[in-house]
């Protein structure tokens, strides 16, 4: 590691005078990416997304769950409404257990969105539920001979959630775009707030 | 509206455990206790805070001063005071602890497998036996400690400071019964087998039926040690009376205890310093160990073959632990040596008294 640092500077070096020697001669001006070489759509009211959602779970103590997840957005910018979905999970180790933790979460949206040219800024809240579901596997069980409830048990809570977060998109091409979003996260678990995280990196669909 | 509220509140009634709840015991032994404890109980240790504890074994091969024929009585004494039985139950680890009223029955639950050190054979066909122990916890912590045999103080860096005599630690740890104490003597003992059952030395059970997969529960009437000596020099290993022998599931078996006096079965709860035959011979102290309940001799180096692990003529002085001990050791002097080298053919020695040994050393001196 330290050689490839102590490395860096002759690189550098080296690549500058190399791009030095190799200045090309002027050459008639070449089409160069401008806005409007790849053209983007208006949109309608229609928005159809898509990704890969990370987050804190929403029940387990600790641990990152991923999965995956989408929504439909409808409405006239800057106000619009939808729903989404997302399934996670994530599995982690006690002494005693291997706990998985599977979060199915619905929601209900509400949106403010901004649009500037090819992106979008916006910021979303979001309420609904989140289905979890408990898996737990007895640690060493199976060596022992565990069976049945005494290897494995499975449950499944139905906690009241909701997210604020905010939503970024760039049309990228036609009426596609990419989104992102993130931000906190909040569940009401055993008579408690329970807060978190969660975000999403997705491709969105806009005729 | 309200219906509405109602369901979507019962819908946020989870019962998620996560990481809690209770463990559920990867097996759980009934233990029962018998015979009159007060007539085993050792009065000036108060009242006694009797627990059960699941103590796993693990292999340990006695020095050979304690299994070869002794050279003289003074050798004989010595190797009865402070060699314990050679084919003892030797703990190495205990899993779990439970409170114990005598004579009635106690639920120990087992919540971890034997660790794979405690375990003897290959990775798909290894077996761990533990022997559950009935005990007084002195110092109420619940926790079963195993005592160590106390040597005699050496010198070098091992020579006490008079200004703080030293004393053996107190022993924390009283036993009054066992299922599983020697193989010389009938036994029940818990064990856990994994994969296949290869026959062994391990703790051997020839002649009876094979442990049950996962934990099961094993008895077993035991062998004589002359018996033991006459299948090894025959290249076998000793065997049990099938009639004796019986292999149950962990599910259902129920293991009784005999309370029995601690000095017949403190043993199995000693944890022994050196589990490979190996002595350690250390320098002797400047002044006189106090040799009081002791047995002491001069003794030959034995040797068990390959190569001679001291010069010849070398003689070194056994002293046996003292006869109230708990845990039953030989502390091994001689007149030179070297801490880091279990022979005394170390290339430059830590010390050497040859020419001008201690005034109170018992024994020739050899040169």
């Amino acid at each position: 590691m330290r050689r490839t640092l102590l490395a860096l500077p002759g690189l550098a070096t080296l690549l500058l005078a190399s791009s030095a020697h190799t200045q090309p001669a002027p050459t008639p001006p070449t089409p160069t990416a401008a806005s409007d070489t790849f053209a983007i759509g208006e949109g309608g009211d229609l928005l159809v997304d898509g990704g890969l959602v990370l987050g804190f779970p929403t029940a387990l103590p600790t641990g990152l769950s991923r999965g995956i997840g989408g929504g439909v957005t409808f409405g006239h910018c800057p106000l619009r409404w939808g729903a989404r979905a997302a399934w996670v999970t994530a599995t982690e180790n006690g002494p005693a257990w291997e706990v998985t933790h599977s979060d199915l979460r619905l929601r209900v949206t509400g949106s403010a969105q901004h649009d500037a040219g090819r992106g979008s800024l916006g910021i979303r809240i979001a309420a609904g539920g989140t289905l979890v579901h408990e898996s737990r596997l007895r640690n060493q069980g199976m060596r022992a001979g565990l069976t049945g409830d005494e290897l494995e048990t499975s449950t499944f809570a139905m906690l009241p959630a909701a997210d604020l977060e905010a939503v970024i998109g760039l049309k990228i091409l036609g009426p596609w775009l990419m989104i992102m979003s993130g931000g906190p996260s909040v569940a009401l678990l055993d008579g408690a707030l329970r807060t978190s995280w969660t975000a999403q990196l997705g491709v969105a669909w806009q005729p | 509206m309200k219906r509405s509220l109602f369901l979507f509140a019962l819908a946020a009634c989870g019962d998620l455990d996560n990481f809690g709840g209770t463990a559920t015991p990867l097996a759980t032994i009934t233990v029962t206790t018998t015979g009159d404890f007060e007539a085993v109980h050792q009065a000036d240790t108060g009242e006694a805070d009797l627990h059960v504890a699941l103590v796993w074994s693990e292999q340990w091969f006695p020095e050979a001063m304690c299994f070869l024929p002794p050279e003289s009585p003074e050798v004989a004494t010595v190797v009865e005071a402070g060699c314990r039985d050679p084919l003892s139950f030797t703990p190495s680890r205990v899993t779990a602890v439970a409170p114990l009223v005598p004579n009635e029955p106690v639920s120990l639950a087992i919540t971890d497998l034997p660790a794979a050190d405690l375990m003897v054979g290959t990775v798909n066909a290894r077996v761990g036996y533990a022997s559950f122990v009935v005990f007084d916890d002195r110092d109420h912590d619940g926790v079963m400690q195993l005592p160590r045999p106390q040597r005699v103080p050496g010198g070098g860096f091992e020579e006490p400071d008079p200004m703080m005599p030293m004393e053996a630690p107190p022993f924390t740890t009283i036993v009054y019964g066992a299922s599983f104490v020697s193989m010389t003597e009938p036994d029940t003992r818990l064990a856990f087998r994994e994969g296949d059952f290869i026959e062994s030395g391990f703790y051997p059970r020839r002649g009876c039926g094979e442990p049950l997969p996962s934990f099961s529960v094993l008895s077993a009437g035991g062998f004589s040690f002359e018996d033991a000596i006459a299948a090894t020099l025959a290249g076998t290993l000793p065997s049990q009376d099938p009639a004796t022998c019986s292999e149950r599931s962990a599910d259902d078996a129920s293991v009784t205890i005999p309370f029995r006096a601690p000095a017949e079965v403190s043993e199995v709860a000693c944890e022994q310093r050196r589990a490979d035959s190996s002595v350690r011979y250390r320098q002797p102290p400047a002044e006189s160990p106090d040799f009081t309940d002791r047995a002491f001799a001069c003794a030959a180096i034995p040797n068990l073959g390959g190569d001679p692990i001291a010069p010849e003529g070398t003689v070194q002085l056994v002293i046996s632990s003292r006869a109230d001990a708990p845990c039953k050791s030989i502390t091994h002097f001689t007149l030179f040596g070297c801490d880091e080298d279990e022979s005394l053919m170390c290339d430059a020695y830590e010390w050497d008294f040859r020419e001008s040994p201690p005034a109170w050393w018992p024994c020739p001196v050899t040169r």
